[in-house]
């Protein structure tokens, strides 16, 4: 069987299954999944800006708080299903993520991540002074008694994991292309990104729309799920602090390694507060201190391990520089070629630059 | 007569905002790293604060400066020596804000578990409330003395970076930190010594807003970010820049509550986006 193929299949296979487990899992068990399937999301969409983009957000649960608010919103004005209205979520979020763009995109590095930051304070600031959206007490989701009750875990569950596979795929997919490749060319050095005519403003804020979009995408399916919204929880600053946990802990600029960070993300609070019964607060602790550790010891994260380890690459968009034309000349009439002149992997990656 | 009054109390309050931004932006010039766990030490400087008054009830709170501002040093030095320093060297630019980052959060959340959620403030007796009447305008006395102690640190900052030795080995170390080491100068105990620095002034201001308003353990969000503010308002690595930027967020802040009682920080935010957005280059710098 191909390699292709045997990804068709294993495709197939999982979305089969995953359509059919709400059958055979409690309620309980479906929220649980969904939420992992959101979170993976979340990171995923912050690891495309800062594995790939090189674009380190601190702001992220901005839109987080936007696609969850416009959900709220939108769905009680026109009074419909919240479903109906979800794709604006993304949309709106992406909007707003291009305008902003404008402005923060003059701040470099750590003034953007702050920036971003800052900019989450005063939109969660203005919602919680304006009446129309709830004002600080937040509002419940009146509409969703249009659903029938019996299907709000199994519809929440189909969409979390749908949005984490389209996350996972998407992401991929994107990498593989053009605009993929510009964009880690602008990661590992925006000034010889630019030197070869990669546009580097326009890489990075495709990157920010189409990230933005998918937390605002993950937000509403979130809080649709909770029927209730409050400032305090949809702008949260944990949403990026989960994120970047989730992200560096896996590996940072692989799609493995946030999967890989959000089942060690949830069995570290399973156990934190369900084992061991501390506070949340402890439970934080433990992530911060995780995260630094990560970041001194192994700043490359888990996966990049694993994958060396055992040889495992299964959604690499590692690229293969083409056999010079010399060796194919000599390998068409039968000449050995030499170990150290057969390209390697990747090529030589150049010191700082993270494994992509 | 009650809006000059109001603009003269953020301009002395703005005093403390540009002490809470000129550590952040000490470190900014001289290491080029921003400290996110920035925030939560000014807030532990609150607490030490409180804590210390606790203990010693007999202190003026204006006397605990002294020692919290030692504390703090010595936390700055030991931060830097032990964590940031194995980090600073990586070409990656993100590594000492995602390390400060996760530092941030396990420090807001253990002062959670330390010292619980429920807002403090720190009492100043009389001080907290006196006030003089100059040109019929009523001004309170501790923003007075708050605004002098600010200016008095940021004159002695100045002085030691442009006069001493220690500050052309600081200066020199900003410029390049390959280079001083030929000259004998290990670059890292600079950092430690500049992280320290950093944290003493942050604290200070810390304390003295602790009198001013009250502090959580989640105050330390706030405080980075006005910090932040701060800084890129003012230029990056420019003082003077800073104590300025600090003045017009300070105002900015104070007239803002007043239109508006429950803002928060709101208009100190949209002021710091309305100046990225003419001068990204801070209001000192240089323009683009």
């Amino acid at each position: 069987m191909t390699r292709a193929r045997l990804r068709l299949l294993v495709i197939g296979v999982t979305v089969v299954a995953l359509a059919a487990t709400p059958r055979f899992l409690s309620e309980g068990a479906q929220r649980f999944l969904s939420e992992c399937f959101l979170m993976l999301a979340m990171a995923e969409m912050w690891n495309l800006l800062a594995g790939y983009g090189g674009l380190v957000s601190m702001g992220q649960q901005v839109f987080v708080g936007i696609g969850a608010y416009c959900l709220f919103f939108t769905s009680m004005s026109l009074n419909v299903a919240p479903y109906w209205v979800l794709p604006l979520a993304p949309l709106v979020c992406a909007l707003v993520a291009a305008a902003i763009a404008l402005l923060l995109f003059r701040l470099r590095e750590a003034y953007f991540a702050i920036g971003m930051w800052v900019f989450s304070e005063i939109v969660a600031l203005w919602v919680s002074k304006t009446e129309w959206l709830g004002g600080e007490r937040g509002m419940g989701l009146r509409t969703a008694r249009l659903v029938d009750a019996r299907w709000l875990e199994p519809l929440t569950f189909w969409m979390s994991a749908a949005i984490a596979v389209g996350a996972v795929a998407g992401t991929y997919l994107l990498m593989k292309s053009q605009l993929g490749l510009g964009l880690m060319t602008v990661r590992d050095n925006d000034l010889a990104a630019t030197s070869i005519g990669v546009d580097v403003w326009w890489n990075r804020f495709v990157a920010f729309v189409i990230s933005a979009a998918g937390c605002g995408l993950a937000g509403a399916v979130s809080f649709n799920a909770t029927l209730y919204v409050a400032p305090g929880f949809a702008f949260d600053a944990n949403w990026v602090v989960a994120m970047m946990f989730i992200v560096l802990m896996g590996g940072i600029g692989t799609l493995e390694g946030p999967i890989l960070g959000t089942i060690i993300y949830f069995v570290l609070r399973e156990v934190v507060t369900d084992v061991l019964t501390l506070s949340p607060s402890w439970y934080l602790v433990a992530l911060g201190a995780v995260a630094m550790a990560a970041m001194l010891f192994a700043p490359e994260g888990l996966w990049p391990m694993v994958r060396d380890r055992w040889g495992v690459d299964w959604l690499s968009v590692r690229r293969r520089p083409p056999i010079r034309s010399r060796d194919d000349e000599l390998v068409a009439r039968g000449h050995p070629v030499y170990a150290g002149d057969a390209p390697r992997e990747g090529g030589a990656a150049p010191p700082g630059a993270r494994s992509c | 007569m009650i809006w000059i009054e109001t603009a003269i109390n953020g301009i002395l309050f703005g005093g403390l905002y540009g002490l809470l931004g000129v550590g952040l932006a000490l470190i900014v010039g001289v290491m080029r790293v921003v400290n996110i766990s920035h925030g939560e030490f000014i807030v532990l400087s609150a607490f030490l604060g409180v804590s210390l008054a606790a203990v010693a009830p007999w202190l003026h709170p204006l006397v605990l400066v002294v020692p919290v501002m030692l504390i703090s040093f010595g936390l700055g030095y030991v931060l830097q020596a032990v964590l940031i320093n194995r980090i600073i060297t990586r070409p990656d630019p993100f590594a000492a804000i995602l390390l400060t980052f996760g530092l941030a959060v396990v420090m807001r959340n253990l002062m959670l578990e330390g010292f619980g959620a429920d807002p403090r403030t720190l009492a100043a007796g009389t001080l907290a409330h006196a006030s003089v009447r100059i040109l019929g305008l009523a001004i309170g006395v501790l923003p007075l003395l708050v605004l002098a102690l600010s200016i008095v640190l940021f004159v002695a900052l100045q002085l030691v970076l442009t006069r001493t030795r220690f500050g052309r080995i600081m200066r020199a170390t900003a410029d390049n930190r390959d280079v001083v080491r030929l000259m004998g100068v290990n670059p890292a105990r600079v950092y430690n010594v500049v992280m320290g620095l950093s944290l003493a002034l942050a604290s200070v201001a810390g304390l003295l807003l602790a009198i001013r308003s009250s502090f959580t353990p989640y105050s330390g969000v706030d405080r980075l970010l006005i910090a932040f503010e701060v800084v890129v308002l003012g230029g990056l690595g420019s003082f003077w820049g800073a104590m300025l930027g600090g003045i017009a967020l300070g105002v900015v802040q104070l007239v803002g509550l007043k239109l508006d009682p429950n803002a928060g920080p709101l208009y100190a935010h949209l002021l710091f986006f309305v100046g990225v957005l003419l001068r990204p280059n801070g209001l000192f710098g240089a323009r683009t």
